[in-house]
C-alpha cells in the first residue's frame, strides 16, 4: 500500500489494571497504519478486548487505564476531555463489538440508532439522517433496508443485528474501525458475507481496521499485519503469513484415513423419514425442525452432521436419544426399534446412547463436585459395583487427559475445554456404544477445539466407539469424521465420503458452505477468490418453507423448476447421495 | 394493537370482576354474623327482629339476594347491571353516593403522597446509581432499610409526636381542613381541586397545610422501595452493553442518560403501580390516624357493622380500580417497550 508508513492510531506503554490491582494490560506498543487491517489475537483472558476498548480510551467494568499513551492525529486520547473524546469516539474511531444485539437499544428503531450517531458527528439531520441510515444499512447488505429501519432490535436475527451494527459504525466515514469478535456466535456462510463486506468497505474507503479474533481462519483470509497477546502482553507482531505458518506447525491435524473400511454388516443407528414440527403458540402454524431426514451409521464409523443454525441438526441428535418424541418416520438401534421403547427397555437402550450437549457449563449441576456429577451415571446404570465406582471414574478421566485433582471441584471453577472433556468422560462412564456430540466444540477456543477433537479420534480407536458429530464447524468435521451429512432447513441435502464432500461437493449448498469456509492459509484467500459460490441473504424461516427447493430462495443457480418442484435425495453414486436436480447440470456449466 | 389489547384486557378484567362479585356476595353471608341483630340490638323482640329481617331482605333465600342485588328489586334500585351498589344499611343512604364521597378523599391523600414520593425517590435513585458508593448511596440505603422497619402507621404516630407535639410546626390530625373553616362546594371530592375550582387559593394552601404529615408520612414510607428499585434498575441499566456502545459511538451524555431512564423506567412503572393498587385500601391506617374519613374509613366502619351492600361496594370498587391501574401500566410498558408483545 502507497500511504502504509502513515501510523494512525498508537498505543506507547499502554497498561490498564482491574480494581483488585491485578494488570489486565502491561506495557502495550502498537500501532496502526492507514489502509491496513491488523488483527489482534490471543487466548480468552489475554486481554484483547481490554486493549481494543482501552484504544478508544474506553474501559468496561471495574477496569481503568493506568498509564501510557494512544496517539490519534498528534493527539493523546487519554488526556484529552469527555467532550473532546465525544468528538472522536465514532466519527474518527468506531467501535463494532460482539453481541450486537445486546449493543443496541432495545427500545429505538435501529434506522434511528444509525441516524441519531451521524448526527451526533457533524451529518445531516431528519428525513435526510433517515436517508443514510437507510443507504449505510443496503451497503452492507441488508435487503429491504427501508422496512429494516423501523425494526427494533429484537426483531433482527444475529446476523442481521452485527450488519445494523457495521452501518452504524461506518455512517460516519471513520478513519479507524476497530472490531471486537465480530462474528462471535454468527454461522459461518453469514460470517463470511459479513467480512467480506467489512473487507471490501475497507479498502474502498480507506478505513484502517484492527479486528480482534481468535480464528486462525479469519487472520489469514482478511489481515495483513497480526498482533498476538498473551497475559496482558504484546507476544508477536508479524506479518499473516509469518504468523500463520507459524502456527500450523504447532497443531497438525491428521484427518481421519480409513475411511468407509467399516461399512460393513446391518447399520448400528438407522433413520428413517424422520419428520419433527413444533406447534407455534397461539397459531395453527408449526415450525418443521426436521424434514424427511434419513441416514445410517455403522459401528466404529463417525459421521458429522453439518449445517447452519436453524437447519434442524441438534432436533436430529435429540430424536435420536428420544429426548424429543418424532412426528413420524423410525429410528432404529442395533436392531431395536427406539421410537416404540418406553420404561426399561429405553433405560436399556439410553445406556447406550449418550449424549454430550453444546454448553458444558449447563450440563452440569454448579452446585455438584465434578465427582458427584461422574457418580450419578455409574449409580442410575449399575454399572460397576459403588466400591469401583472410583476406579471407573478416574479411568475415564484419563482416557480424556483430564487431572485427578480436577474431581474436588465445582463446574465453575474448571475451564470451559477442561469441562467439556469432562462432559464426554462422563458420557462414557455407562459404556456407550454411541455418541451424540452435539456442538461439542462451538463454545470453546480454537485450543480447546483441537484437544477435544483429538481426544475423539482417540476414543474411536481405543473403544470402537461410534459417533455423531453435530456441529457447524467443518474444520471439525473434516478432522473426526468419516462421512458427512449436510442438512438444510431439516432435509439431508448431501451425504457422502468426508473427502468426497469437501473435494467434489454437488450440492450448491455444500458448496457455499465450503465456500465459507476459511481455510488457515494467507495464499488462499477467500477475498482474492474470483469465482466464489455465494449464497444471498438468510436462512429462510422454517414456518413458511419455500414451495420448491428450499435454498431457491439463495441460490444463484435457481432455474424456474427450482422455484415449484419438491428435490428428493437421489444417488450420485454408490456412497455419494444429493438433493438438487440441478447438481449434474451444475457441473456440466462449471466444467465449461 | 394497542386498542386490541385494551379491549381484551378489560374483558378479563370484566370476568374477574364478575367472579369476584360472586365470591364476594355469597362469602360475607357464610360468615357466622347476625346482622339484624347488630342492626335493631340484642334486647329486640322476635317480632321486631323478623321486620328487620324483612326489610333488609335477609328474609329471602340467598340466591334470590344475589338476583336482587344484580337486578334490583323493581321499585327502587337498578341493581349491580344497572349501576347500583344497593342501599347502605347502618346510614340509609346509596353505597354509590358513599363511595362518591370518600373514594376522592383516598385518591387525593395516596396521589399526592406518590407525587411526592416519585418526585423524590426517582432523583435520588439515580444520583445513587450514576455515584455507586458514595455517601448519598449508602445514605439512601439506610433511609430504605429505616423508613421500611416500620409500618406506616407507627411512623404516622412518630411524626405526630415530633412535628405537631413537640415542635408545633404542623397542623394537629384533625382531618384535611380546620374544623372551624368551610369546605369548599363538593365537586370532584378531592378537597384542594376543589378549592381551586371554587378560586379560594386559601382554602387549597390550608389543604394542602393540613394534608402535609399523613403525605409525608405515606411518602416517607413509599419512597424507600421506589429509590431502591430505581437505584437497581439505573446501575444495571449504565451497565448493559447498549450504554457501552452508545459510548463508544461517541453519543453525548445526556443522549446516553435519556437513553438510560426510559431503559431504567420500565420496571419501576410497573413497582409503582402496584403500590398504588395496594394503597387505595391499605391507607386505611393512615386516614384512621389523621382522621381522615377516605375509603379505608368507610371499609372498616361497613365491616363493623356487617352493612353487606357498603362491604360489596368497597370491595368492587377496589378491585375495578386496580384492575384498571394494572391496565394503564400494561399500556404504558407497551407503548415504552416495543419488546412487551400487546
Amino acid at each position: 500500500m502507497a500511504d502504509s508508513q502513515n501510523t494512525v492510531l498508537s498505543a506507547h506503554g499502554l497498561s490498564v489494571e482491574y480494581a483488585d490491582d491485578s494488570p489486565t494490560l502491561a506495557d502495550i506498543n502498537i500501532d496502526l497504519k492507514a489502509g491496513e487491517i491488523v488483527g489482534l489475537t490471543g487466548g480468552s483472558g489475554s486481554g484483547k478486548s481490554t486493549l481494543a476498548y482501552a484504544l478508544l480510551a474506553l474501559t468496561r467494568h471495574s477496569a481503568r487505564i493506568t498509564g501510557g499513551r494512544v496517539e490519534f492525529g498528534n493527539r493523546d486520547l487519554l488526556a484529552l476531555s469527555d467532550i473532546e473524546l465525544e468528538q472522536i469516539r465514532g466519527r474518527d474511531i468506531a467501535l463494532i463489538v460482539q453481541n450486537p444485539r445486546s449493543a443496541l437499544h432495545p427500545m429505538y428503531q435501529v434506522g434511528q440508532q444509525i441516524s441519531r450517531v451521524y448526527q451526533t458527528h457533524g451529518g445531516s439531520r431528519g428525513a435526510m439522517a433517515q436517508q443514510r441510515a437507510i443507504e449505510m444499512l443496503r451497503l452492507v447488505g441488508i435487503n429491504d433496508p427501508e422496512r429494516r429501519a423501523d425494526a427494533f432490535v429484537h426483531e433482527l436475527s444475529g446476523g442481521m443485528a452485527q450488519r445494523v451494527l457495521i452501518a452504524l459504525a461506518l455512517s460516519t466515514n471513520p478513519k479507524i474501525l476497530i472490531a471486537d469478535e465480530p462474528t462471535s456466535g454468527l454461522d459461518v456462510t453469514v460470517q463470511a458475507q459479513f467480512l467480506d463486506t467489512m473487507w471490501e468497505t475497507s479498502r474502498k474507503t480507506g478505513t484502517a481496521m484492527m479486528l480482534v479474533t481468535q480464528e486462525p481462519g479469519i487472520l489469514a483470509n482478511y489481515c495483513d499485519r497480526v498482533i498476538e497477546l498473551d497475559a496482558g502482553r504484546v507476544i508477536k507482531d508479524v506479518s499473516a503469513s509469518e504468523f500463520v505458518y507459524g502456527s500450523i506447525l504447532q497443531s497438525t491435524d491428521s484427518p481421519v484415513s480409513d475411511q468407509n473400511a467399516c461399512q460393513v454388516g446391518e447399520p448400528l443407528v438407522m433413520v428413517e423419514g424422520l419428520r419433527k414440527t413444533f406447534p407455534l403458540r397461539g397459531t395453527k402454524k408449526v415450525v418443521q425442525a426436521v424434514d424427511d431426514v434419513s441416514l445410517s451409521l455403522f459401528k466404529g464409523e463417525s459421521v458429522g452432521l453439518v449445517g447452519e443454525s436453524g437447519s434442524g441438526k441438534s432436533t436430529v441428535g435429540r430424536c435420536l436419544l428420544k429426548l424429543l418424541e418424532s412426528d413420524a418416520g423410525k429410528i432404529t438401534f442395533d436392531g431395536q426399534d427406539l421410537t416404540d421403547a418406553t420404561g426399561e427397555s429405553l433405560r436399556q437402550l439410553r445406556r447406550r446412547i449418550q449424549i454430550v450437549q453444546q454448553d458444558p457449563y449447563d450440563s452440569f449441576d454448579p452446585r455438584w463436585t465434578i465427582e458427584q456429577s461422574l457418580r450419578d451415571p455409574i449409580e442410575i446404570h449399575n454399572i460397576v459395583p459403588i466400591a469401583d465406582a472410583k476406579t471407573a471414574i478416574e479411568d475415564s478421566l484419563n482416557r480424556v487427559s483430564v487431572e485427578l485433582s480436577t474431581l474436588a471441584r465445582r463446574p465453575k471453577d474448571v475451564s470451559a475445554g477442561v469441562l467439556q472433556r469432562i462432559a464426554i468422560a462422563r458420557a462414557l462412564l455407562t459404556k456407550p456404544d454411541f455418541l451424540v456430540l452435539d456442538e461439542p466444540t462451538s463454545m470453546l477456543a480454537p485450543q480447546g477445539r483441537h484437544i477435544i477433537l483429538d481426544v475423539l479420534k482417540q476414543l474411536r480407536t481405543d473403544l470402537d466407539l461410534s459417533y455423531l458429530l453435530i456441529s457447524h464447524d467443518l474444520t471439525s468435521v473434516a478432522s473426526a469424521c468419516d462421512r458427512v451429512v449436510v442438512m438444510y432447513l431439516g432435509q439431508v441435502v448431501e451425504v457422502g465420503p468426508t473427502s468426497d464432500i469437501f473435494s467434489k461437493p454437488a450440492h450448491p449448498y455444500t458448496k457455499a458452505l465450503i465456500g465459507a469456509h476459511l481455510e488457515e492459509s494467507p495464499q488462499t484467500r477467500r477475498v482474492d477468490k474470483s469465482d466464489r459460490l455465494d449464497l444471498e441473504g438468510e436462512i429462510p424461516s422454517p414456518i413458511d418453507l419455500p414451495v420448491g427447493c428450499y435454498l431457491a430462495t439463495r441460490c444463484l443457480q435457481a432455474k424456474g423448476a427450482c422455484h415449484t418442484e419438491r428435490q428428493e435425495l437421489e444417488k450420485l453414486n454408490s456412497h455419494h447421495d444429493v438433493r438438487c436436480m440441478r447438481a449434474s447440470e451444475i457441473e456440466l456449466d462449471e466444467a465449461s | 394493537m394497542i386498542w386490541r389489547f385494551t379491549l381484551r384486557r378489560l374483558a378479563v378484567g370484566f370476568v374477574q370482576l364478575s367472579v369476584l362479585v360472586i365470591a364476594v356476595f355469597f362469602l360475607i353471608r357464610l360468615l357466622p354474623a347476625d346482622p339484624v341483630a347488630r342492626f335493631i340490638g340484642m334486647n329486640a323482640s322476635p317480632e321486631a327482629y323478623a321486620l328487620a329481617e324483612q326489610s333488609l331482605g335477609l328474609d329471602l333465600p340467598v340466591t334470590s339476594q344475589f338476583g336482587i342485588f344484580l337486578l334490583g328489586d323493581g321499585d327502587e334500585g337498578d341493581g349491580l347491571i344497572g349501576g347500583d351498589l344497593g342501599t347502605s344499611w347502618v346510614t340509609g343512604s346509596s353505597v354509590n353516593q358513599e363511595i362518591r364521597q370518600f373514594l376522592p378523599v383516598t385518591l387525593e391523600l395516596i396521589t399526592l403522597s406518590f407525587l411526592v414520593a416519585v418526585g423524590l425517590g426517582v432523583p435520588i435513585g439515580v444520583f445513587g446509581a450514576v455515584n455507586p458508593g458514595g455517601a448519598a448511596d449508602k445514605g439512601t440505603l439506610i433511609y430504605g432499610l429505616f423508613a421500611g422497619s416500620q409500618p406506616e402507621f407507627s411512623w404516622g404516630i412518630i411524626f405526630i409526636f415530633i412535628f405537631f407535639v413537640i415542635l408545633g410546626v404542623a397542623p394537629g390530625p384533625l382531618g384535611r381542613l380546620s374544623p372551624l373553616t368551610d369546605p369548599p362546594d363538593f365537586v370532584t371530592g378531592a378537597i384542594t381541586i376543589d378549592a381551586l375550582l371554587a378560586g379560594r387559593v386559601d382554602i387549597f394552601l390550608e389543604a394542602l397545610w393540613y394534608l402535609s404529615l399523613p403525605i409525608l408520612t405515606l411518602s416517607f414510607v413509599l419512597s424507600g422501595p421506589i429509590i431502591k428499585m430505581v437505584r437497581e434498575n439505573v446501575a444495571q441499566t449504565m451497565n448493559a452493553d447498549f450504554m457501552f456502545y452508545g459510548q463508544a459511538a461517541g453519543l453525548p451524555r445526556n443522549v446516553l442518560a435519556r437513553d438510560a431512564l426510559r431503559a431504567a423506567f420500565a420496571p419501576a412503572l410497573t413497582l409503582i403501580g402496584i403500590l398504588f393498587g395496594f394503597m387505595i385500601g391499605g391507607a386505611v391506617l393512615i386516614e384512621s390516624i389523621f382522621s381522615i374519613s377516605g375509603l379505608g374509613q368507610y371499609a372498616i366502619r361497613s365491616i363493623l357493622a356487617f352493612d353487606y351492600p357498603a362491604i360489596q361496594g368497597v370491595v368492587l370498587t377496589i378491585s375495578a380500580l386496580t384492575l384498571l391501574i394494572y391496565l394503564a401500566i400494561d399500556v404504558c410498558q407497551a407503548l415504552l417497550d416495543p419488546r412487551v408483545s400487546v
